[in-house]
């Protein structure tokens, strides 16, 4: 685990700068030792990548089945996709969740909390909710440079399926929509793995948690597909940003005003759970000092 | 015809090098670097029903392999072996039946579960008829004092309580021979005397064939007239305890009592000089010459020596001067006695 | 065989009750009984276990009634219409649940028993040892799955235009028990590999992403990929067999064409358990153990 000695000072400016100089080489450190931690299961990776998008062949001949059927009745689209829209929207879904599936962070969280290791933390200068960014950053971008290959060969193969490069605009918002996801899924997570100051046990707030990003996230089927009540329930919460919203950016579903929309509210979603989870670490520090842990 | 036999047993292991990164990691798929490792190289022993049989070594000698030969675990690289008639890695259920092995630190009971339940598992698989489980069981728990620790799950007992469920558990089924793999270690003091007062009585009373493995000098000496040892795979003694004295000790210890306060000077010409609290000295002298320089202090000038002792070094130092003797030298013939 | 001879002073060995084979129902009853006891010391851990399981299902259950909003039939002409899939959806959760509550935690298990030598006392039991290690740890909280698939069934069944005859609900178990007995088979394959290449979870998503291709009807795989795909699952790594016959037979009219394939799956399910088997022995054989 990567561990950090504070740097003392005085005040006046040119201590001030030294003091921010330090935390960022400070913060760099870290990023460059969870890094190298990474880089060690390379191997492991690529393979296992692309055995993730096994699934999508089943899901190629699904789809192939059912729009079939719908041609029989001269019906075309569902829900405004073609079949290659369909397959093109699930290869998507995998790079959103690429950037936004935080796997065991929540639970890592809360097992930290529980036994007690949160309290290194409480002593050093960085605080957890950033050292734990700091190295899913840093997780997230070995795993793109290994990825990277596995993803371009599938993409490759499939490129029937995709309508085409979007516009620069478009494709800038897609780009602006993959950070966004990660930084919500991020932060949506923490804030669950928070809630162990509060309630021992965490799972079952996070199997509910999984339960309705599976179905509701986009990661299933397009949000579109939802019969409207549904869609409104769905448009009250933040998961569609998780798979749905990128892909959808992409394959141009999503345009003009709407996109815009879109993005600020995502933005919006972003802010607010950065907020709820600071609050959080605050409010469940002082109550985890105040039991003596 | 004795119940263990084993001749020219054997075994080595390819380990493969593992490389990190995906690169190396195909280039394994086609061509993979390994070493040998020769766990066991040719090992002859024999062994009568009734006797308790100690295996010392150095850490990696093998002795932990031959047991797992013998049990049948793994299967040799050369050589053969008979454990009552069978052959081990047939792994034939009859001698499965007739034989235990107990690992230390090392748990086959359910975790979560009382060990009374392991027991009731065990009676089943081993198919013991109801009365004489309970019958074995009883003696055995009572032995062991174990009693109310029955019913509680195993992950709460402590390192020694597991230690004797895992003897119960081992000897339920009446095995004719018990193999131990280092069963005292990590066990306190207490825990220890506890294990071997119990296994000395009951091999005696049973008259069961034992082999054990231990670092510990306590273990050995308080339960085992022979002793075997192994080093680099190989048997480089097999005889009594004291036989090891014998072979392997070049010294003895020689302590005197001086009248008066003071002790003669230059006592470190007739050996090394362990302690000098006067009155009293203790020297290290080479066995060959003990008598003469006896002999030779006791005609020093001005001095009177009220006591002298003569001693065999400490166990623990034998053993561990002679592992560090047969690491060193490469293989000399085994000494048997 | 020769007359064992008697080495020690020591009384005979324990009186042996008759040996029969009733002795392996006898042990399993007691592995589930003592996982049983288990699972209930971590209630809370059950409940959610099992509504998670409830859950994936229900999900499952309402994707597909999501997409047959907007199509009346999974692929034109394949007789596969709302209610016929949905008892294809039950048969699959059927086979699954008892897969993941008999077999899936030991299979798990076994590759943590290699790393850590455990496997050694498995060994030493007078026990078949790939009994032993296959059924030692129930799941109870997978079969929770099981009441509500047969509700659904039941459910099916009722709207759909057609009873089925009396055989085919009679043959209908039977061919759940050969699809878990290929999705067995295939896992115990699996993981006797560890014991050549060490603990690995790329191993256990294999099997996960192969057997996942069973979960649809074998109509769907068709085309210049889809009809090799199929033969290739259907005959050499026989997974679409394992749903597709048994909710064939209960879904759709009894029907020649489908005899064949029926005949293939008992031959098939034999098959596997016959070389996975093999597999598995092979690997005992070469078993290096743990180094202490």
């Amino acid at each position: 685990m990567c561990s950090l000695a504070s740097t003392a000072d005085s005040t006046g400016v040119r201590p001030l700068m030294r003091e921010w100089r330090a935390v960022i080489a400070t913060w760099w450190t870290i990023l460059r030792i969870c890094l190298e931690e990474r880089l060690v299961y390379r191997g492991d990776f690529a393979l296992g990548t692309l055995m993730r998008f096994l699934p999508i062949v089943t899901q190629i001949f699904l789809w192939g089945a059912i729009f079939q059927n719908a041609a029989v009745s001269g019906v075309s689209t569902i829900s405004g996709y073609t079949y290659e829209d369909m397959i093109a929207y699930y290869l998507l879904t995998m790079v959103s969740r690429a950037f936004s599936s935080m796997p065991s962070l929540a639970g890592g969280i809360a097992r930290q909390i529980r036994s007690g290791e949160v309290k290194k933390f409480l002593i050093q200068p960085v605080d957890m909710i950033g050292f734990l960014l700091l190295s899913r950053v840093a997780h997230k971008l070995v795993y793109y440079a290994v990825a990277a290959g596995p993803f371009a060969l599938v993409f490759f193969l499939c490129r029937a399926y995709f309508p085409g490069w979007p516009e620069p605009l478009v494709m800038a918002a897609f780009l602006a929509s993959l950070v966004m996801a990660f930084l919500l899924g991020f932060f949506l997570e923490a804030l669950m793995g928070m809630i162990g100051f509060w309630f021992l046990e965490v799972s079952s707030l996070l199997f509910v948690y999984m339960l309705f990003t599976f179905f509701f996230s986009g990661h299933m089927f397009p949000i579109d597909m939802l019969p409207g009540g549904w869609k409104t329930v769905v448009d009250a919460t933040p998961l569609q940003y998780l798979a749905y919203f990128p892909a959808a950016v992409f394959l141009g579903k999503i345009q003009g005003r709407e996109l815009a929309i879109g993005l600020a509210i995502e933005l919006g979603w972003v802010l607010l759970l950065v907020t709820a989870c600071r609050f959080a670490w605050r409010r469940g520090v002082a109550r985890y000092s105040g039991f003596g842990g | 015809m004795a119940i263990i036999e084993v001749a020219g047993l054997a075994k080595s292991y390819r380990v493969y090098q593992k490389k990190e990164g995906l690169v190396a990691s195909l280039r394994g798929v086609f061509r993979r670097e390994y070493r040998l490792v020769e766990a066991v190289r040719g090992i002859d022993l024999t062994v009568e029903s009734g006797e308790f049989v100690a295996f010392l070594g150095p850490n990696g000698a093998g002795k932990t392999t031959t047991l797992k030969l013998l049990s049948g675990v793994i299967h040799p690289t050369a050589g053969t072996a008979r454990v009552m008639g069978h052959v081990p890695w047939h792994r034939e259920n009859a001698y499965r039946r007739r034989f235990a092995l107990v690992m230390g630190q090392k748990n086959q009971l359910w975790w979560d579960l009382p060990a009374q339940e392991s027991f009731r598992l065990h009676q089943q698989i081993y198919r013991i008829d109801p009365t004489t489980f309970d019958r074995q069981r009883d003696e055995l728990v009572d032995l062991l004092s174990v009693g109310q620790l029955l019913g509680q799950p195993v992950r709460e007992l402590s390192l020694g309580e597991r230690m004797k469920m895992e003897l119960i558990a081992a000897l339920l089924h009446s095995p004719e021979v018990l193999f131990l793999d280092e069963p005292t270690i990590g066990l306190d003091v207490i825990a220890q005397h506890n294990i071997q007062a119990f296994l000395r009585h009951y091999q005696q009373e049973r008259q069961l064939t034992i082999l054990l493995t231990s670092h510990y000098m306590k273990d050995v000496a308080a339960l085992c007239r022979r002793v075997v040892i192994i080093a680099h795979g190989q048997i480089r003694y097999d005889g009594s305890l004291g036989g090891i004295i014998d072979r392997f000790s070049s010294h003895k210890i020689v302590t005197l009592l001086f009248a008066g306060d003071t002790i003669p000077t230059g006592l470190s010409r007739f050996g090394e000089v362990l302690e000098e609290s006067p009155p009293k000295v203790r020297l290290r002298v080479d066995r060959s010459v003990v008598a003469d320089t006896l002999a030779a202090i006791l005609a020093l000038p001005d001095q009177t020596v009220q006591d002298v002792s003569v001693e065999d070094p400490p166990l623990e130092e034998v053993i561990a001067q002679m592992f560090a003797q047969v690491s060193e030298r490469p293989m000399p013939e085994a000494v048997t006695q | 065989m020769a007359e064992q001879p008697v080495f020690s002073k020591a009384t005979a060995p324990a009186a042996l009750q008759p040996a029969s084979l009733w002795m392996y129902p006898r042990v399993f009853a007691t592995f589930a009984r003592n996982s049983l006891v288990r699972d209930m010391t971590f209630r809370w851990n059950f409940v959610i276990e099992s509504l998670s399981s409830l859950s994936w299902m229900l999900m499952n259950l309402g994707f597909y009634v999501l997409i047959f909003r907007f199509t009346d039939e999974i692929g034109a002409g394949t007789g596969w219409g709302k209610y016929q899939f949905f008892i294809f959806l039950a048969t699959t959760t059927f086979i699954n649940s008892v897969v993941q509550a008999f077999f899936m935690p030991n299979a798990e298990e076994f590759s943590e028993l290699v790393r850590t030598g455990g496997l050694d006392f498995a060994m030493l039991k007078p026990i078949d040892t790939q009994f032993l290690i296959s059924l030692q740890k129930v799941d109870w909280s997978s079969l929770s799955n099981f009441g509500f698939s047969g509700c659904l069934l039941v459910y099916s069944l009722i709207r759909l235009d057609y009873l089925p005859s009396v055989l085919q609900m009679v043959l209908y178990p039977g061919y759940l028990l050969c699809g878990v007995a290929l999705m067995y088979s295939l896992m115990i394959a699996l993981a006797a590999t560890s014991v050549w290449l060490g603990q690995n979870q790329t191993l256990y998503d294999f099997w996960f992403y192969i057997t996942n291709f069973s979960r649809y009807p074998m109509e769907i795989y068709r085309g210049p990929y889809g009809d090799p795909l199929r033969q290739v699952f259907t005959f050499v790594v026989p997974v679409l067999v394992v749903v597709n016959v048994p909710a064939r037979l209960l879904a759709k009219p009894l029907d020649e064409q489908n005899w064949p394939l029926a005949g293939f799956a008992i031959v098939a399910a034999a098959g596997s358990l016959i070389v996975s088997r093999w597999i598995f022995q092979r690997a005992m054989l070469q078993y290096r153990s743990a180094s202490s």
